[in-house]
């Protein structure tokens, strides 16, 4: 079983090196199929350890020392469990179809060997970050992903910075940038927690330190949760450190399939869910209750920013967002293995539907604004196909225990806000359950339905090739019938993760619970339908309305973070620069240089050359000694 | 087996003068010969070091002048073994992409000289020797940025002298005065530091003694506010200047605080950390501000040195073992990584004649492995897991957290500032199209740069992933001081203050 | 009865009239002449303090005292004729070569 984790988790690496080989050179087939290839082999080798942790259990594995130092020792572990290797799995098979995904869509970019060398760094560290056996070792991960995460945002480095009405990511590079500082912002965060941690039970081991948290006071417990959740809340992109996963989206398409919805984003629950012992300690119950809360927050926020955009791909982002809450919020609930459960079915049809609105954006010419599109089903059967199952996932369409993947993850975490007699969370889940459905298909149809806008700007589009339909299959399977799992994957999970289970009381209701949440989602369908299926009729008094100016321009927080930071920051280091470092600091030690050369300069005249000024000099230096001498004699004379 | 310090200091004196008769066609070659076997022996020296054993190895003790107590006394142990080997690389390095057409010759004997210096000062165990090599180091630095230097290059000389000479004149009367006490308690002179080590000062005598190294030392890392000197000897020196600058003559201030601050003065070291602490985040988050407001490459990287450097100083008062082995660790990984920064700037400077961004911009479409090494160096900068940069970053502000939880976040902003600079820097002349006509037909690095950098590159990214051999010697050493410190100390909050790891009680 | 403070206050004054010729005069030649005044003054002090304590370590130093003067004059005489063929005067102020 060893050697399977190791080829689980090297085997991106290997690819990723590969095709780092060619990465200078023109487009070279081989390295998409041999990276995903590659990735391949890791998907059949983390199912297979998957199917070993159902049948045996765990494995761990230690490969060799990494750091050590004083009493620290960070070993390089691996850890193949419920949680891990359910992410390795969901991890692998999503980055499975979007390599083979790429292969069609990057087929005539010129960095197209670069391009797969990055995606598999990508799955490299991200199968770090889920199988390591200690938080460093997370770290490691942690870190790799933000790199490979600004490298491939910023993939298209050579575009040029425009203005924020132009293009509210301004550029690739600028939101590559900012997305790596804002994460980097959460990872100190991070570190302190690590730091509280290890100073405190003198180990970041998962098994050692969750044994060792009954030891700890109330104090560090809540400073160690605080200080993880705020790493947590980068990676995931909670408020206030969403802006960048919206900018993310100038990246390629299949980069925010996997990256931006299915795999990294979601590293941030994955951390609350591995580190579950400490979230459940009585002593940080309320910051679980503020991690559902902001969760629950940031669903709606997000959700209602996704209502008026324009570019397909930001909204599908905003629904990242907002599907990240309601991860946050199951799991700041307590009920850790259901926001895994819609971690993974999430990752499926989010994956799938990035990758269709990536179909559709090459039929387009790599146009987004969904104004200009309308009646592409037409053209694009498939693609219709798959994003229509994925919005049916998304929305939680289905009834009666039967339905699409999102119906019983997203219920599941609705039902626990009730269970949890937080019934303000629980009406804000369930609105945005209506928001979601709405936007999602106001999206779809949109895009699909209606009179043909593309006309206008000359677009022809077309259906993406054939073999890249086919890689997308999965995904649309498993976005339908992933659902029905559920019990079989509580089971599996829960002998990890902590049990959950609705009272008797939620148990009762459960079906009016779920009349009320597909009410919502329906409402929201149909309300989509009636606007917009005919085609797109603007209503200019709206659009300029203040609430949908607000919410077009994501609540003016982007400007907002520039006016109060980065500007105030450029000019306080220009300051310090300009002012303090030159003309303070420098000028004072300048000044002492130039006050010993003046007094040298002033003395110097004392040389004049003539012997009688010298020996006056000297007469008076003797004169002068000698009523020192007289002096001290004297003194001296005093004090005894 | 004995006796290969001596061969390591004097080879590159005597190959030096011998280099004054070689012809001016092979110099290059000559240079490159004598740095390469310089850094086989260091190597070799790494080879025969006991990793087991914590103190000092190799030693040699001749006496010069008995009377006084002074005499040729070296020997090393982990905290200085790898600074050398660092600095004999470096050299290496340097002369390998060197790059100057004046005067080559004088350039490497020059280099050659500075070698003995940095060789000298880190094996030195007595503090005559010592401070003989640390201001004999000044002197080829002084004439390879005055002599190759821009156009302000006398300025920048001259302050780089003046400066770090009166810093250390200030340390040379406290090194005196430690050597007076000694005389006074002990009736005999010494200069040995291990004699010194073993002298227990009064506490008042123990604070004064500490600023007046604290000074000599400041001013050489540079610390805040006695870094201005270092932007100006950055700006102005040439390239292998600077790499050697920022690789190895920075570390001999820091390496002062562990090898004569730490362990001599245990009481004062702990009394002052707050206000050395306080120097060091003004340090990291200032001059990271002002790196964030350079126009010039160089300058950016120059001052992004000194806020690294603040990390160092972090670690060094973390007064445990994971924050001083992780100061030096990062000592080292700064001295690799700044080094290859400024031959990288040097590439550039080489081919425009300018270190300005706004000259740059889509360096990436133009000179894709240059991009890439310049990509690599900047995340090892950035303090990224996997490369040199994370290790001793990540160790240094862990143990400082047992000092003071709030002054290590506000440390820890280094992470996000560095990423601040660095990513800015690199987004203005790497990334967006190229416009600048000038830029579109540069030839990508050649074969002596790539010779030069591409063996950082894998030090970089090895030491990132397995850090393992040479941390434990570090480690061991480092240990080994903390229980020193620990039990020399005599108030109570130096010896609650200073941790002795638990291996190191065990073996008691 | 002439006392020890006699003599110190005649070398004191003799003294005093070598210094202020020394800082007055201008001509090498009347330099060298108070500066033995002054050596001579040096030299009454020696010899009254020795006679005062019987100690004849003062007396011993107040010939070498002279003994050094001629020398002095033996050498200074030989530069000066020098100097004067050089510069024609033996004026100090002509002297002034050296300028910081």
């Amino acid at each position: 079983m060893e050697n399977l984790v190791y080829i689980a988790l090297f085997a991106p690496l290997v690819g990723s090196l590969f095709a780092a080989l060619f990465g200078m050179q023109k487009k070279n087939a081989i390295t998409g199929i041999v990276t995903s290839m590659l990735l391949f082999i890791s998907f059949v080798a983390s199912a297979i350890l998957f199917n070993h942790v159902m049948t045996v259990g765990p494995v761990h594995v230690r490969m060799m020392d990494w750091i050590m130092a004083g009493d620290m020792l960070i070993p390089f572990g691996f850890l193949v469990d419920q949680v891990s290797v359910t992410m390795m799995t969901v991890v692998t098979l999503v980055s499975t179809v979007v390599h083979i995904y790429s292969n069609g869509y990057m087929d005539h970019d010129k960095s197209f060997n670069r391009f797969f060398s990055y995606l598999s760094a990508f799955v490299f560290s991200m199968m770090v970050l889920v199988m390591s056996d200690n938080f460093l070792g997370l770290f490691i991960g942690w870190e790799g992903v933000g790199v490979c995460s600004w490298l491939l945002i910023g993939f298209w480095y050579h575009k040029e910075d425009v203005s924020r009405e132009v293009n509210p990511s301004i550029s690739p590079s600028w939101a590559a940038n900012e997305a790596f500082i804002m994460n980097r912002i959460a990872d100190l965060g991070m570190l302190i927690g690590i730091f509280i941690l290890y100073w405190n039970i003198g180990s970041l081991q998962y098994d050692v330190v969750f044994a060792a948290l009954p030891n700890l006071s109330d104090g560090i417990l809540v400073a160690a949760a605080v200080a993880l959740f705020i790493g947590a809340m980068g990676k995931s992109a909670q408020f206030p450190l969403h802006t960048w996963l919206t900018d993310a989206m100038e990246g390629p398409t299949p980069v925010s399939a996997l990256i931006h919805a299915a795999t990294m984003v979601t590293a941030g629950v994955f951390l609350v869910i591995r580190a579950n012992p400490l979230y459940s300690m009585e002593a940080v119950h309320w910051v679980s209750y503020f991690i559902a809360s902001l969760g629950t927050f940031v669903a709606i926020f997000a959700a209602s920013m996704a209502l008026v955009n324009r570019d397909l791909k930001r909204i599908i982002a905003f629904s990242t967002l907002s599907q990240l809450g309601y991860m946050f919020a199951a799991a700041g609930l307590g009920a850790y293995w259901i926001a895994l459960f819609h971690l993974a079915a999430h990752a499926f049809f989010k994956a799938l539907l990035f990758l269709g609105a990536g179909n559709v954006m090459h039929a387009m010419d790599g146009e987004l604004d969904i104004f200009k599109m309308g009646g592409l089903k037409k053209v694009m059967r498939w693609t219709y196909l798959y994003m229509g199952l994925a919005s049916l996932a998304l929305s939680g369409i289905g009834i009666a225990g039967i339905g699409f993947a999102g119906y019983f993850s997203k219920d599941a975490i609705i039902e626990t806000a009730f269970n949890e007699h937080t019934y303000i969370l629980w009406v804000i889940l369930v609105v945005t359950a209506g928001l979601t459905a709405f936007y999602s298909f106001r999206q779809v149809f949109l895009t699909f339905h209606g009179n043909e806008r593309y006309h206008e700007i000359g677009a022809h589009p077309h259906e993406m090739y054939t073999y890249v339909l086919i890689g997308m299959s999965p995904l649309a399977i498993l976005a339908v019938i992933a659902g029905f799992f559920q019990d079989w994957f509580e089971h599996f999970v829960t002998a990890l993760l902590p049990e959950y289970h609705m009272s008797e009381h939620t148990h009762h209701l459960s079906w009016i619970l779920g009349l009320i949440v597909i009410a919502f989602a329906v409402g929201g369908i149909v309300l989509a339908y009636v606007k917009y299926n005919r085609g797109l009729k603007r209503n200019e008094k709206l659009e300029h309305s203040f609430v949908y100016k607000l919410l077009a321009n994501q609540y003016y927080i982007p400007i907002l973070y520039e006016k109060i930071f980065s500007q105030p920051y450029a000019a306080l280091s220009k300051f310090s620069w300009a002012v303090l470092d030159q003309k303070v600091v420098d000028a004072t030690v300048d000044g002492i240089g130039h006050i010993i050369k003046s007094t040298g300069d002033n003395t110097r005249k004392i040389q004049t050359g003539n012997l009688s000024d010298y020996l006056r000099w000297m007469a008076g230096g003797a004169l002068l000694l000698v009523v020192i001498a007289f002096v001290a004699f004297k003194l001296s004379q005093g004090a005894n | 087996m004995d006796g290969i310090l001596t061969v390591l200091l004097f080879f590159p004196l005597l190959a030096g003068l011998l280099g004054f008769v070689v012809n001016k066609d092979s110099i290059r070659a000559y240079g490159i010969a004598v740095a390469s076997i310089e850094f086989l022996l260091s190597l070799w020296l790494w080879m025969s070091f006991d990793v087991s054993h914590a103190g000092f190895q190799f030693v040699e003790n001749i006496p010069l002048v008995s009377d006084f107590g002074i005499s040729y006394y070296v020997g090393v142990d982990g905290i200085s073994l790898f600074i050398i080997i660092m600095a004999t690389l470096m050299t290496l390095i340097g002369i390998v992409a060197l790059n100057i057409k004046k005067d080559v010759k004088n350039m490497i004997i020059t280099l050659l000289f500075l070698e003995v210096a940095m060789v000298g000062v880190f094996i030195s165990l007595d503090a005559i020797i010592f401070y003989l090599f640390w201001e004999f180091s000044l002197v080829p630095m002084l004439y390879i940025i005055g002599a190759w230097g821009g156009e302000r290059r006398l300025y920048a000389a001259v302050k780089f002298f003046l400066y770090t000479f009166a810093g250390s004149l200030i340390m040379l009367i406290g090194m005196l005065y430690v050597a007076y006490v000694y005389h006074s308690v002990s009736g005999s002179w010494s200069f040995a530091i291990t004699d010194w080590y073993a002298l227990i000062l009064p506490l008042d005598v123990e604070k004064w003694l500490f600023w007046a190294f604290f000074l000599g030392f400041a001013i050489k890392v540079p610390m805040f506010p006695f870094h201005t000197w270092l932007p100006y000897a950055h700006g102005q020196a040439p390239t292998v200047g600077s790499v050697i600058l920022a690789a190895v003559l920075l570390k001999m201030g820091t390496y002062g605080f562990v090898r004569f601050s730490l362990p001599m003065f245990p009481d004062a070291s702990v009394l002052y950390i707050t206000p050395v602490a306080i120097l060091a985040i003004i340090m990291i988050i200032y001059t990271a501000m002002v790196a964030y407001a350079q126009e010039d490459m160089k300058q950016t990287i120059a001052y992004s040195s000194v806020s690294h450097m603040g990390v160092i100083i972090i670690g060094t008062f973390a007064m445990n073992a994971e924050g001083i082995t992780g100061s030096i660790f990062l000592m080292l990984s700064h001295g690799i990584v700044s080094g290859a920064l400024f031959l990288l700037v040097g590439s550039i400077y080489d081919r425009r004649h300018t270190k300005l961004m706004s000259e740059f911009g889509g360096l990436a479409s133009v000179m894709p492995k240059y991009a890439v090494i310049y990509g690599i160096m900047l995340m090892a900068s950035v303090g990224l897991p996997l490369t040199i940069g994370f290790v001793g970053e990540y160790l240094s502000l862990a143990g400082f957290y047992k000092i003071s939880p709030v002054m290590t976040a506000l440390a820890g902003t280094s992470i996000i500032l560095g990423a601040v600079y660095m990513l800015n820097l690199y987004k203005r002349s790497f990334f967006g199209p190229v416009t600048n006509e000038a830029n579109k037909k540069l030839n990508d690095l050649d074969g002596k740069e790539l010779a030069a950098l591409v063996p950082l590159v894998l030090i970089v990214i090895w030491l990132g992933v397995y850090p393992k051999p040479v941390l434990v010697p570090i480690d061991n050493s480092v240990r080994a001081l903390t229980s020193f410190m620990h039990e020399k100390a005599q108030t109570k909050t130096a010896k609650a203050t200073i941790l002795v790891s638990k291996k190191n009680k065990e073996m008691k | 009865m002439i006392g020890l403070s006699h003599y110190l206050i005649l070398s004191g004054i003799l003294f005093s009239i070598g210094l202020i010729g020394v800082l007055r005069r201008k001509n090498l030649l009347m330099l060298f002449f108070a500066t033995e005044i002054m050596l001579n003054a040096a030299n009454i002090a020696f010899a009254a303090i020795s006679s005062h304590y019987h100690d004849m370590a003062g007396q011993m130093f107040a010939f070498f005292v002279i003994a050094v003067a001629a020398s002095e004059v033996a050498v200074g005489l030989g530069l000066l004729v020098i100097l004067y063929k050089k510069y024609g005067t033996l004026d100090l102020d002509m002297y002034t070569v050296m300028r910081g």
